[in-house]
């Protein structure tokens, strides 16, 4: 390697940085470093006269590293990569010492600030002298979109892409596509229902010519990075074929009777079954996992269009990038919390749901055996804010206007029910204030409680008893239902779908946005985008939103010819390498292999694949996997430059 | 939000990359302490680099044992990017405990 030739340039950032720092000191203190050929500073560094001053010098004093000492590399880091690269030199030939996040800003002693960022800007020469020129790494990006998730947040992603003229590949696990949004009934803040607005959408996605849609679908694997995703699908046979007329006789033979889920377990359904009762749901479809295959359906079907012999089919796609869609699940009460699961009148509020919809199992009559409740107490973050050991930390964001919605539809129909909402935070945030205000105009009962409210079932009759806080006493209120305002929790095969999208989740179990405000819906791993509830509760409003956001950040990156990722990537040194093989089993993407050449083994990285974690250079027993700028030699540079006494 | 002064940052991509050697070269460098911070488990930016330098950090810490180091002088901890008051906290009650033991000295051998 050349002589290293270092310039360092230490900025002020106004008095940001030379309001703590005494800058000329740590100028001086530069001088006398190692390889450092030049020190400046400069009011603002990154400023043009600043850039301008490192594009002199590289030229004047043939320097062939720098070192920036200013702010976060966040964000500076990128526009002193291009001043290096306009005066012709490598832009990975840069360091940056952080002298303002660091050091100014964290610390009130001048001295001992003025000493902390002389160190900070040795540790940086010291590293600086090892760099190496590296180049980005250059793809050509497939133009495919991948959609996992029908419901509302996927479809929307899908027209909006599939409008600017993408190919959509559009996977759902279920039969058909609508997601919870479907079984919603009305919706808060509209006169649509659920399945008005999923209906709609499967409508255009259906007539649009870009949209692929893969129904009973699941994700096996997804290979490859940014721009070059290869992924592996498996599309489970629904044995039903587009012959079917609807007619229904199958169903009235079928002998394996299970919970409708559809209903959220509100009434039974066959092994063959109608998967919504929607117009869209074009064809019966059989139920691979409770069919006995006992063939009674084959012998009365008219127009023979099942058949029991199809076989699952995998599929194999390329594509660019990748939108996660697959929102969430309702809070499911275990049997006994609340009284549910112990009588048929503890219900949840999907259930109610589905009995206020026209289309549901009662018709829109909300009767329980045969009778209209008088009374109904409904109790709000059950699953939500803690309130039960089982409970999650969060606020569900949906269940109080969604409450209040359906309130508001019991009172127009039953007016003279009474109805108790028992709560612990009452969050009608936004516009749907005005659902509560019209509520508490309607005199529905508003009460507080502190710790869960219990629900006991002796018999035929339910009573709610909890502290009330308003009160400052333990009340019991008799009622005929009592409705559980579940949330939201993360759906059931997410660690599948995390696993194999290799993007990160929160505490919860949501998949995890890259940055909660800055990059809300883009997931860690690029090229993989995040729309609906699966990062977290929304309502039908927010997933539509972010799926148009997450759209439009996915077309942004398929419109583009090429895409460059960072060369901070693993790289191995074959003389040194043993073929042991365990960076391959630490490697969480997959991205080294032992390749045999004349009879010996040594690893290879594939770097299209390489994230740039590092965990393979630290596990390497013999040093030959290294990571490109932060190799041991340059990790223990600055360790070394650290701990130096001068 | 104010941390002392004598705390200097190395960065690598993921705590994953930790080598605990580079922890044993800075004590023997003349370091009194060190810290690896990381992101919290279950949410690392690389998948699971956080797990392997956990297994390994606890290996290292009976092994800093072993040599006399107090385990005062060595911390794992998991600090997100958001986190900047726990980072203070653990920063300054490190820097209490360390101040409170004295220099290291490791006999050359």
């Amino acid at each position: 390697m050349e002589q290293p030739r270092i310039g360092v340039y230490i900025c002020h950032c106004g008095v940001n940085i030379a309001g703590t720092v005494n800058v000329r000191e740590v100028v001086e203190y530069a001088k006398n470093l190692p390889n450092v050929v030049e020190a400046k500073d400069y009011v603002f560094m990154c400023s043009a006269p600043g850039q301008e001053i490192i594009r002199e010098d590289i030229k004047k004093c043939q320097l062939n590293r720098v070192v920036v000492a200013a702010c976060s590399p966040t964000m500076h880091e990128h526009t002193f990569r291009t001043v290096l690269a306009e005066a012709g030199l490598n832009p990975y030939l840069l360091e940056m010492a952080n002298i303002r996040e660091h050091c100014s800003w964290v610390h009130t002693d001048k001295v001992a600030a003025t000493e902390k960022a002389k160190k900070l800007v040795e540790i940086a020469v010291a590293k600086a002298s090892t760099l190496e020129p590296l180049e980005e790494i250059e793809f050509k990006v497939n133009e495919n979109l991948l959609i996992v998730g029908g419901g509302v947040a996927g479809m929307t992603a899908a027209l909006d892409s599939a409008r600017r003229g993408f190919r959509v590949y559009l996977v759902e696990k279920k039969p058909i596509l609508g997601g919870n949004t479907a079984r919603l009934g009305r919706l808060a803040g509209t006169d649509m229902r659920g399945v008005d607005v999923a209906g709609s959408m499967i409508e255009y996605v259906k007539r649009n010519g870009m949209i692929t849609t893969l129904t009973n679908t699941e994700l096996v694997s997804v290979d490859g990075s940014v721009g070059n995703f290869k992924v592996t699908l498996l599309k489970k046979p629904t044995y039903v074929n587009e012959k079917c007329t609807k007619c229904g006789e199958c169903v009235k033979v079928c002998p394996v009777e299970v919970p409708n889920e559809y209903e959220f377990g509100l009434t039974k359904r066959k092994a063959i079954y109608l998967p919504s009762p929607a117009s869209y749901a074009s064809t019966y479809v059989i139920d691979g996992e409770n069919c006995t295959k006992c063939g009674e359906c084959v012998k009365i079907c008219p127009v023979n269009a099942i058949n029991l012999e199809e076989e699952s089919e995998r599929i194999e796609i390329y594509v660019g990038a990748v939108i996660a869609a697959c929102g969430y699940d309702p809070y499911e009460p275990s049997v006994g919390e609340y009284g549910y699961g112990l009588s048929n009148k503890v219900i949840t509020l999907f259930q109610l749901n589905r009995l206020l919809d026209p289309e549901g199992p009662t018709n829109g009559e909300l009767k329980i055996d045969g009778f209209v409740p008088r009374s109904i107490a409904f109790i709000m973050c059950v699953g939500s804010l803690n309130t039960t050991p089982n409970s999650y930390p969060y606020c569900s964001r949906m269940c109080c206007s969604s409450t209040l919605k359906d309130i508001l539809l019991l009172k127009e129909k039953y007016p003279n029910i009474d109805v108790y909402v028992i709560y612990k935070d009452m969050r009608t945030y936004g516009r749907d204030e005005q659902l509560y205000l019209t509520a508490c105009e309607k005199f529905v009962k508003f009460a507080r409680f502190r710790e869960a409210p219990k629900v006991s079932v002796t018999g035929e009759s339910l009573e709610v008893t909890f502290f009330e806080e308003t009160l400052g006493e333990e009340i019991s209120i008799p009622v005929d239902l009592v409705v559980l305002a579940v949330g939201m929790k993360p759906p059931k095969d997410v660690e599948k779908i995390r696993t194999i999208l290799k993007v990160g989740c929160g505490p919860e179990g949501f998949l995890k946005e890259a940055h909660l405000k800055l990059r809300p819906v883009e997931a860690v791993t690029d090229g993989v985008y995040l729309a609906g509830a699966v990062t977290g509760p929304k309502n039908v409003v927010e997933s539509i939103t972010s799926g148009s956001a997450a759209a439009s950040k996915a077309v942004g990156l398929l419109c583009r010819e090429k895409v460059r990722i960072e060369p901070t990537i693993a790289s191995i040194r074959e003389e040194l390498c043993s073929g042991c093989g365990i960076c391959v089993s630490v490697c969480p993407y997959g991205a080294i292999i032992i390749q045999i050449k004349e009879n010996t083994r040594s690893a290879k990285v594939e770097p299209a694949l390489c994230k740039g974690c590092g965990v393979c250079a630290a596990s390497c027993p013999s040093g030959a996997a290294q990571q490109l700028k932060y190799k041991d030699i340059q990790l223990k540079a600055q360790i070394l430059a650290a701990t130096y006494k001068r | 939000m104010k941390y002392p002064p004598n705390f200097l940052v190395i960065k690598v991509m993921c705590s994953g990359r930790v080598d605990p050697q580079f922890i044993l070269e800075a004590f023997r460098r003349g370091a009194d302490g060190v810290m690896v911070a990381g992101c919290h488990p279950g949410d690392c930016h690389y998948i699971e680099g956080n797990y392997k330098t956990l297994r390994r950090m606890t290996l290292l810490k009976r092994m800093l044992r072993e040599f006399g180091i107090e385990e005062e002088r060595f911390r794992l901890e998991w600090i997100s990017a958001s986190e900047a008051e726990k980072f203070v906290r653990v920063a300054n009650e490190m820097y209490e405990k360390i101040k409170a033991l004295g220099p290291l000295r490791i006999e050359e051998v």
